[in-house]
């Protein structure tokens, strides 16, 4: 199905001023390209927010794209150490939204396995890079370094030059204890 | 044979038939991780064909192969595995390392990229480009073929110190203007495809 760009545009204005009239209480700002960024003011109301998110009929955000972070070391976006992004997408209205949640580095995040089983290796990716812990994740290990590399790359603080060879590979695990969201719903 | 159907023979060395043999049927195992192997998938193919020089049989089994083509970024977590495929390939084996990411960590100086593959295994002849051109892995195949044939040892790459990289203009200098006058070839690199392994 293809939408005229303007179109999207448009829903990209309206989902805005939604956001803005829903949750007044929260920061809701737009990029330079007009998304829409909602920050989240603690880590315990992210299940609930996506859920009502995904449930409602304006927002309807039914798909996970992406989960990522970044080191807010200079901080740029308020005190905290490490903000953490949820880009979502509505397949029904094409409109984007994109979740940010700061947090210290002894925080953890409520995992988002129990809403998408995509967000599983996300949230390892995240993991394995920023050493972000998301709590009630079925297996919480690192996905692209060893399991054996010590620290996380992708923090300011880790030296960008300092490899950590290693003279064989471990065989693959695959993870046990893991049940599909349809299951656990 | 001959004309009329008699047995006939070419009286030669052993040793030099055995080398011809080798040259003219480099057999290779293509390691293809990113964008070079794209441009190996190319020479192997029909607008270049590798086949002319004896190097068709692309063998997806170390066991049967004689040419470790390294053509692509090779991780710290890949390492091992490449590793593992060379020990696993029969004598006599030649390696040509593919690009810059395979010869020296390219554009990736980082925490998760080996610097180069000759820090895990002995290298023949490195190809420079990112990518090169399917030509320049034709000519670094013709180079190998001058290696086998004239049985010639293999030498270590020159690495640049870090002051070395940074004055890039100064490179002649830097690393001496014996890596450019001497060798065996007594050739100077020279031409579109300069293969670093050439310049001993």
């Amino acid at each position: 199905m293809s939408v005229a760009f303007g179109v999207i545009r448009d829903r990209q204005d309206q989902l805005f001023l939604h956001l803005e009239q829903t949750y007044p209480s929260h920061r809701v700002l737009r990029d330079k390209i007009e998304e829409p960024i909602l920050w989240l003011r603690s880590p315990d109301e992210l299940v609930p927010m996506i859920e009502a998110l995904r449930r409602e009929p304006a927002t309807q955000f039914d798909r996970l794209s992406d989960i990522t972070a970044y080191d807010n070391i200079d901080h740029v976006d308020g005190p905290k150490r490490l903000i953490v992004v949820y880009q979502l997408y509505s397949l029904q209205h094409h409109t984007r939204l994109r979740l940010k949640i700061a947090i210290d580095q002894d925080e953890s995040v409520p995992t988002l396995t129990v809403v998408w089983g995509a967000a599983n290796w996300l949230e390892r990716e995240v993991f394995d890079m920023f050493g972000i812990r998301f709590a009630g994740h079925p297996d919480l290990r690192r996905i692209l370094m060893d399991e054996r590399f010590v620290g996380h790359p992708l923090l300011k603080e880790y030296e960008l030059e300092a490899r950590q060879p290693f003279s064989d590979s471990l065989p693959v695990r695959i993870a046990t204890g893991f049940e599909s969201p349809e299951e656990s719903h | 044979m001959g004309k009329d159907g008699s047995a006939s023979y070419i009286p030669t060395r052993l040793d030099y038939a055995v080398k011809w043999a080798q040259k003219n049927s480099l057999w290779p195992m293509p390691f293809g991780t990113s964008c070079c192997g794209i441009e190996l998938m190319s020479t192997l193919s029909g607008t270049y064909d590798l086949s002319r020089f004896g190097s068709e049989v692309v063998r997806f089994s170390p066991r049967q192969a004689d040419l470790l083509l390294v053509a692509g970024t090779i991780t710290t977590k890949m390492s091992p595995v490449l590793r593992q495929i060379y020990d696993q390939m029969l004598e006599p084996k030649w390696v040509i390392a593919m690009g810059a990411c395979s010869s020296s960590g390219g554009i990736f100086n980082t925490y998760s990229v080996l610097q180069g593959i000759d820090e895990i295994m002995p290298v023949d002849i490195y190809v420079p480009g990112c990518p090169p051109i399917p030509e320049g892995l034709i000519y670094s195949i013709l180079r190998l073929q001058e290696i086998v044939e004239k049985g010639l040892p293999r030498k270590q790459m020159h690495k640049l110190t870090r002051e070395e990289a940074r004055n890039a203009m100064n490179f002649r200098q830097a690393i001496g203007e014996s890596l450019f006058e001497s060798g065996e070839t007594g050739a100077t690199p020279s031409g579109p495809a300069e293969i670093k392994g050439e310049t001993r």
